[in-house]
């Protein structure tokens, strides 16, 4: 039910890339999913793919992990497969009453559900690697020139880290809360759209109220634990680049030149 | 419709979570047994036992994996059984229960059950201040808002809106917890009222011993999923030392007794209460004199 | 040496309508005196409601007295200079295991207070194993707090205290939402930093079991101190504990209600052993 919700799927193993610091996979997600919309011919896909082949063979994730969080997006996949499959004009190649194939429409159905596909693997490769905890706390540091115009950097992602933290909290909350209403006979199932909205209310009440009463519970510890914001403070687990992020850097660089170059070629 | 003098009979009860994963946990293994009607019992375990597990089919929040489970002698996983029924019938009040109050004054709360059993206004509302009586709570309270009360008193009200559905027989989840040694006495002297005066069949749920002796017909312990132990409460105290291999332990009256008697005097190991052993060390030491 | 120095201490709640008028007001604490010394382990009991939380939270400035005051390590707590270094003395852990616990990851957690009052890094690290190596958490220092168990997200508290290196340790009703397990394990590692490493431990419960060990027993009633001494007085006194909302482990109420029979036994008997000593001699002469 409501519980097999996951987030964060952090796959634990010891790699390069687990290692490497959070910015420096942050910025390779990034150049990444700029290459996939840079390129629109087979050579760029083809480095692409060299590129993401490299990156999941560093990481020494099962490609069958990277391949679950496909599932989730397998009807947009469809969809947005078929409508270029099938909706795109051009050189019509078979037809039967409005369907109907061209040329470009495989062409454009190829490369958006390659783009799609590579999309979602390549972030995951992001997610698989990095602990939430080190994901905000690259966010931060990569972020931290934003604190020069006023922007709360610290401050956003202390909030991530602590949502993060309660998200499975709460969600175990509302399946007891749930339970708890339909023990008292409630219904979250049936009926038309007003009646659903209106059998909420008895969820999300106590739910508001629980996460209140948690929320100043959590301030008051903070507080008696000395927490007074960013000022001042040090860092446990602080971000430093080291060889092999430099190598990265690199390879990025090189692999951004090499698409352009190829864009212009072909 | 079958009369029987069984409230709930339990037959060989699985429950598998997520089956076939990596996350594939038993969390209950061939539970059988039978409840009568009017019986007070007390379901123990710690934490991760199965009791939890265990109440929540009782009322159909979970379904088996496999077994069968019987209420009021019908089969309740045979086709067109109303769960909504069972549920008003089994009555199920959570752990911490003041959590699931909603309402913006004491009476609606109470109301809401009823009322989602579809029952008239007269009737939603004549069952609503029959179960706010049973918990002791009067007229002054039916206006305010549950969250204006005390820890005690909103925990009755959540009590009394799950009593406010009629039920037959009432599944009470760790209904001391956080309170007070006060607080706690006066809810299971309550509960223990409502079996005395309404003949309503209890299952408490605790994981202190010394909480149900007083008050339980028959206790059982669960432990990893299984039901390991099931009788009257001396019968299971006696397995006080089986009873610490598994993280539970016997009242502390238990242990006085056996350590009277390890010492060699002639004490009645069957005495599970406080008031018990005051009469039995007494009776021996004025045998002497008498 | 005091770590403790409370003197003629008042607090008030003050309900306030919207618009911000007093509606009204609820005296907490009322003129509570109190001095603990450094080192011992002192529980305060008190059914809810007695005032006893409230008391706690003005032991490290989280909440300001209405009238008196608070002297913690020396430093009075309305001091606003002063409030970082009293919460750097004064520890605190709190009921909800849920709700204390900030970090995603146990290690990290326990280095959140370090990093609060800028400890350098390295320093961090050894504090961080420190901590988690008194409490025995050491195992589970890479694991997520919501793989826990109530006792163990607890003793991860207690370890984010220590990694604080307080003088002083306040827990508020650390073990009310524990089971039995999870509630011995908590009192056992709490008596263990109090012997070990001399740190001062103010335990409020209402578990009377927990406190049979406590050097000092501080009973509150409606914001008062009402009883006070070791725990062998207080629980000599059954009824007017009783009378308090508050119960006596089963041992010392029977030996209670059989003194009451006439039954020749000290007063306070708080433990098992205690108990057969007493009572063996006086059966076996009776059975002969």
């Amino acid at each position: 039910m409501i519980r097999d919700i996951t987030l964060g799927q952090y796959y634990p193993v010891r790699s390069v890339l687990h290692r490497m610091d959070p910015r420096t996979k942050l910025f390779g997600t990034l150049v990444f999913l700029v290459s996939l919309f840079i390129s629109d011919n087979a050579a760029g896909y083809l480095a692409a793919t060299c590129f993401l082949v490299l990156a999941i063979k560093l990481s020494k994730v099962p490609v069958k992990f990277m391949l679950k969080g496909l599932k989730s997006i397998f009807f947009l996949l469809l969809i947005s497969v078929s409508f270029n499959l099938f909706l795109t004009d051009g050189e019509v190649l078979w037809r039967l009453g409005f369907l109907r194939i061209t040329k470009e429409g495989i062409h454009m159905a190829c490369f958006m559900g390659l783009r799609l596909i590579y999309l979602v693997i390549g972030s995951s490769i992001l997610t698989l690697t990095t602990t939430p905890n080190q994901l905000t706390d690259g966010l931060e540091k990569s972020l931290g020139f934003l604190k020069a115009v006023k922007v709360p950097v610290h401050e956003i992602s202390m909030m991530m880290s602590i949502a993060l933290r309660f998200i499975p909290i709460l969600i175990e909350e509302t399946d007891k809360i749930m339970k708890a209403q339909m023990a008292r006979g409630a219904d979250f199932e049936t009926g038309n759209l007003v009646q659903k909205a209106k059998s909420m209310v008895p969820l999300l009440v106590p739910l508001f109220i629980s996460a209140f009463r948690r929320a100043t519970d959590l301030a008051m510890a903070m507080e008696a634990r000395c927490y007074r914001g960013g000022e001042g403070r040090t860092k446990m687990k602080p971000l430093h680049y080291e060889g092999r992020d430099r190598n990265a850097y690199l390879v990025y660089v090189l692999y951004l030149a090499l698409i352009v170059v190829l864009e212009k070629i072909f | 419709m079958t009369t029987t003098a069984i409230a709930i009979k339990a037959e060989k009860l699985n429950y598998i979570y997520s089956e076939g994963t990596a996350f594939e946990q038993h969390a209950l293994k061939d539970v059988s047994f039978e409840i009568p009607k009017g019986q007070f019992v007390g379901l123990i375990g710690h934490t991760g036992s199965g009791k939890s597990t265990l109440i929540q089919h009782l009322n159909g929040l979970i379904r088996a994996t496999s077994g069968t489970l019987e209420f009021e002698g019908e089969n309740i996983y045979q086709d067109g059984y109303s769960m909504k029924n069972l549920r008003s019938r089994v009555g199920l009040v959570f752990q911490y229960p003041e959590h699931q109050l909603f309402e913006v004054d004491v009476f609606s709360d109470v109301c809401y059950g009823p009322k989602n059993m579809g029952w008239s206004k007269e009737e939603v509302e004549k069952s609503a201040k029959e179960a706010l009586a049973m918990v002791g709570l009067d007229k002054s309270f039916y206006e305010l808002s549950p969250f204006e009360l005390s820890g005690g008193q909103k925990r009755r009200v959540a009590i009394a809106g799950v009593l406010a559905m009629k039920p037959h027989v009432l599944i009470l989840d760790e209904p001391t917890a956080g309170l007070d040694p006060k607080g706690r006495d006066e809810i299971l002297d309550q509960v223990a009222e409502l079996h005395r005066q309404h003949n309503m069949t209890i299952i408490l749920v605790s994981h202190s011993m010394e909480d149900v002796a007083k008050y339980v017909d028959r206790i059982m312990v669960m432990n990893h999923g299984e039901k390991v132990f099931d009788g009257t409460p001396r019968e299971v105290f006696r397995h006080y030392k089986e009873l610490e291999t598994i993280g539970l332990a016997a009242p502390q009256v238990t242990y006085l007794i056996h350590g009277l008697r390890d010492a060699g005097i002639p004490v009645d190991e069957d005495v599970t209460t406080i008031e018990e052993a005051k009469q039995e060390i007494l009776r021996i030491l004025r045998k002497k004199n008498g | 040496m005091k770590i403790i120095q409370a003197a003629k201490l008042v607090f008030d709640y003050i309900r306030r309508d919207e618009e911000e008028k007093i509606e009204g007001v609820t005296r907490a604490i009322d003129g509570l005196s109190l001095e603990i010394e450094e080192g011992s382990f002192v529980a305060v009991l008190g059914h809810n409601g007695s005032g006893k939380s409230t008391f706690a939270k003005h032991l490290n400035g989280i909440l300001l007295p209405t009238e008196g005051e608070v002297l913690v390590a020396g430093m009075n707590t309305a001091d606003e200079d002063k409030l970082w270094d009293i919460r750097k003395n004064a520890g605190m852990v709190f009921q909800n295991p849920d709700n204390q616990i900030i970090g995603n990851v146990v290690e990290e957690d326990v280095g959140f207070g370090p990093e609060n009052i800028g400890v350098p890094t390295e320093q961090i690290w050894k504090r961080v194993n420190d901590a988690l190596e008194k409490v025995g958490m050491t195992a589970y220092r890479l694991q997520s707090p919501n793989k826990l168990s109530g006792g163990q997200k607890q003793r991860v508290a207690i370890a984010g205290v220590m990694a604080m290196r307080p003088k002083c340790i306040i827990l508020d009703e650390p073990t009310a939402m524990l089971d039995p397990n999870g509630r011995r394990e908590v009192i056992q590692t709490v008596h263990e930093l109090n012997r070990q490493e001399g740190i001062t431990v103010i335990l409020i419960t209402h578990y009377m079991e927990e406190v049979i060990d406590a050097d000092r027993v501080i009973v509150m009633d409606d914001g008062k101190v009402v009883m006070d001494g070791t725990p062998k007085e207080v629980f000599s006194r059954v009824e007017e504990l009783k009378s308090y909302r508050l119960d006596v482990p089963q041992v010392t109420e029977l030996a209670y209600e059989l003194k009451k029979e006439g039954v020749n036994l000290p007063d306070g008997i708080l433990t098992k052993e205690e108990f057969l000593e007493h009572m063996i001699p006086m059966l076996k002469e009776a059975v002969r």
